[in-house]
């Protein structure tokens, strides 16, 4: 029975201290909580933010909020608790997070955001670093257009309403697909709009779905890699690859793998290393005092197999 | 012998409450750290350190970062400074671009700043540059509050936090401890809340109309929540008893309805409400600096342990969860006590969507996933057996106690989320490993 007894602390303790949770934060510290951490891109983010913070004296607490709103608002009460000198949000909720963030304020700590804005009421945010989403969606029309050619073709869209960024991304899609059908012979329509959640389940799951509705669809524009590549499982298993081109958003590695492969046609990408250091500066610059321009746009680029061909990381 | 069997005796009472202290004593040692007083004795005694390396009539600068309580801790220091003799020739409270703005138009010669910890870490990196173009900051030191350590984790504002936190979890916990003595489940709660949530924004959006939505609106709009969920705790528990439906079946049923329901009215966008004083229950706090959330929790919990162990409601409960043959045939209402248990569980669930609803000021339906099994681990970990018959409200508040304290711990010493996840799993089994010590004690009296 002792035995036991003393064991439960022991069992405990090993497996906080195993995973790395004693960390001595003297520094003055930069908070980070993204959407969630298990799709690359914001941990991507996260590594460039620790880099350019250590090189600048900060220390970095990153945190998971896992896609839920009320995790990361009680994380953001935790910084607050903590004290922390600035906090790097990629908001869950670009409004109900407005609550926490507006704690945040009272307490003095300043607020910045990257990727996804906050649009909540009277939350004060000093600074943002994200993607010109519109103009990545514009990319991706233009590849569009190349990839269907001349006689243009019917495409599936799988977005994600609730983030902001990805509404741009349709938006800019549709804008040069617009503009296209204006003047040219070959129209691109849009036959379907579906929700892909970000994720490769519900890419996926939309897919097979819309495959069923429509025998003759000729590409999809996904507005994530993750859902690009859920695409791709759907159009594989139904052994329609050689006919449907996919287009994906990101850049994430296993993305631009997919396009090395074939398997997508193009990706615009984001620059997350990019978005992560110029954050960090941007914070460094509030705590010097000086002046600062509060929002950075950091264009997307189109990454095709020309890119991926020559791009050192891949296989 | 003896000693030993009273060893066994208190373990099996207070098990979890150990394993809290020691988890408490755990996390307060790896949190500690240097820590930066803000309070007026701290700003006291820096203005003695100032004055005494400073002479009589220098001017001082007073540079603390905007927040709460910072404006006091800047106007005692500014007034105790000026008690000593010195000449406080200005006070900031700002961003560190106000600070910069303002050291830069300084004019004559500047003895000394007195920072806090923020505006020292500002000046130490600042100073150096401004003082080579600014000769009234040439010869400027920097002074800030004695430094001394203690845990994050102890901080009273963390510890409140924490309380805040759990106070969703642990209320909606109360309807599942009498759910469980019961030997039933009810795997709705989480969906509940967002159903719960969304219903109340509605409502209140209903009966505003366009105008911004008055208090009697607010009010309104939250009983009609949390009425809401009260039947649907009705219907289920009378399916539960009516059709002697499993109870896991029964409200995992209700848990796909009501998450679905969610998001048709809502049409899947978080419903907002238009009025800021709708955050007083889940984000003020009134009654000595507790938050709003907290007293209502205690509250509960407080009227939940008298009606479990002085009325007769409570013994029935414990009556049904040992043997329900043994409980009818004792003239207990059987059926009756079940869909009061159901029916509680259900309205508490609406409460706790209210207090979510109330902590973001808007309905989501996306809230409350998966916070079903957080509850049910509270719950067990407080020592409630699945089996029925057993358990305590007080240790229920314990489990949500410590799954809480754990989370906290976790955030402030930047634990990975994944890891947090496998952290949870291993408390929850030591749990139930106290629960089997529980037994044997129980057995060998």
């Amino acid at each position: 029975m002792k035995k036991i007894l003393t064991l439960l602390p022991v069992i405990l303790l090993t497996t906080w201290l195993g995973c790395g949770g004693k960390q001595e934060v003297r520094k003055p510290t930069i908070a980070y909580t993204p959407l969630t951490l298990s799709n690359p891109f914001f941990k991507v983010i996260g590594e460039h933010i620790k880099a350019e913070a250590e090189k600048n004296g900060y220390e970095t607490l990153m945190v998971d909020p896992d896609m839920d709103v009320k995790k990361q608002s009680d994380q953001i009460d935790d910084f607050i608790a903590k004290n922390v000198t600035a906090i790097i949000l990629v908001p869950c909720d670009r409004l109900s997070v407005g609550p926490a963030v507006q704690a945040a304020n009272k307490a003095g700590i300043p607020v910045f955001t990257v990727d996804a804005k906050c649009a909540a009421q009277g939350a004060k945010i000093e600074g943002h670093v994200g993607t010109d989403n519109f103009q990545g969606g514009e990319l991706a029309g233009k590849a569009m257009i190349n990839a269907l050619g001349e006689k243009g073709g019917k495409v599936l869209i799988l977005d994600f309403k609730k983030a902001n960024s990805c509404v741009l991304r349709v938006a800019g899609f549709k804008k040069i697909i617009d503009a296209h059908n204006k003047k040219a012979e070959g129209k691109i329509e849009v036959v379907s709009e579906l929700d892909g959640n970000g994720d490769r389940t519900k890419g996926y799951q939309s897919t097979a779905d819309a495959l069923q509705a429509h025998e003759d669809l000729d590409a999809i524009f996904a507005i994530n890699d993750p859902s690009a590549l859920g695409a791709y499982t759907a159009v594989k298993e139904a052994k329609r690859e050689n006919k449907i081109k996919i287009i994906g958003f990101d850049g994430q590695l296993d993305g631009k793998q997919a396009i090395k492969d074939g398997k997508i046609y193009a990706d615009p990408i984001q620059h997350p290393d990019k978005m992560g250091k110029q954050i960090v500066q941007l914070i460094v610059k509030y705590q010097a005092g000086e002046s600062f321009d509060p929002e950075t746009l950091i264009p997307a680029t189109l990454y095709t197999k020309t890119e991926a061909d020559q791009d050192p990381e891949l296989k | 012998m003896k000693s030993k069997l009273d060893a066994r005796k208190l373990l099996s009472k207070y098990g979890n409450v150990l394993v809290l202290l020691l988890l408490c004593a755990f996390i307060s040692i790896i949190t500690l750290e240097e820590q930066s007083p803000r309070s007026p004795a701290a700003a006291k005694q820096l203005a003695k350190n100032i004055a005494r390396s400073n002479s009589k009539g220098a001017n001082v600068i007073v540079l603390v970062r905007r927040g709460k309580d910072q404006q006091e801790f800047a106007d005692t220091l500014k007034d105790a400074l000026t008690n000593t003799g010195l000449n406080v020739s200005e006070s900031i409270v700002g961003t560190p671009r106000d600070a910069r703005i303002a050291l830069k138009k300084q004019t004559t010669t500047i003895a000394a700043i007195a920072a806090d910890n923020h505006m020292a870490t500002f000046c130490a990196d600042q100073l150096p540059n401004l003082g080579k173009t600014i000769t009234a900051l040439s010869k400027t030191t920097v002074f800030q509050p004695q430094k001394h350590k203690w845990p994050n984790f102890l901080k009273k504002e963390n510890l409140l936090n924490v309380l805040k936190q759990i106070s969703v979890v642990a209320i909606i916990a109360i309807g599942m401890t009498m759910v469980i003595i019961t030997a039933g489940i009810d795997l709705s709660v989480g969906s509940l809340i967002a159903f719960s949530g969304v219903i109340t924004a509605l409502s209140i959006q209903q009966l505003s109309g366009n105008a911004d939505p008055a208090i009697g609106h607010l009010l309104l709009g939250s009983a009609a929540g949390i009425l809401v969920c009260a039947i649907i705790g009705m219907g289920t528990g009378s399916l539960v008893t009516l059709f002697n439906i499993p109870a896991f079946i029964v409200t995992l049923g209700v848990m796909f309805i009501a998450k679905g329901l969610a998001f048709i009215f809502s049409q899947s966008a978080p419903v907002p409400v238009g009025n800021e004083s709708f955050a007083w229950l889940g984000r003020g706090s009134d009654l000595m600096g507790l938050p709003n959330s907290v007293v209502l929790m205690l509250v509960l919990y407080g009227i939940a342990h008298v009606v479990m162990t002085h009325t007769s409601i409570g013994r029935y409960i414990y009556a049904v969860g040992g043997n329900p043959e043994a409980a009818r045939l004792s003239g207990v209402p059987v059926k009756w006590v079940l869909v009061f248990v159901y029916t509680l569980c259900g309205l508490l669930a609406g409460l706790g969507g209210v207090m979510e609803a109330s902590l973001h000021i808007t309905g989501d339906p996306k809230s409350g996933t998966l916070v079903e099994l957080q509850v049910i681990a509270a719950v067990v970990v407080g020592g409630t057996s699945l089996a029925g018959g057993h358990g305590k409200i007080f240790g229920t508040l314990v489990g949500a106690l410590i799954i809480g304290v754990i989370r906290n711990g976790m955030n402030l010493t930047g634990v990975e989320a994944h890891m947090q996840s496998v952290v949870y799993g291993v408390v929850i089994l030591i749990a139930v490993m106290v629960d089997q010590l529980k037994n044997r004690a129980q057995k060998s009296n």
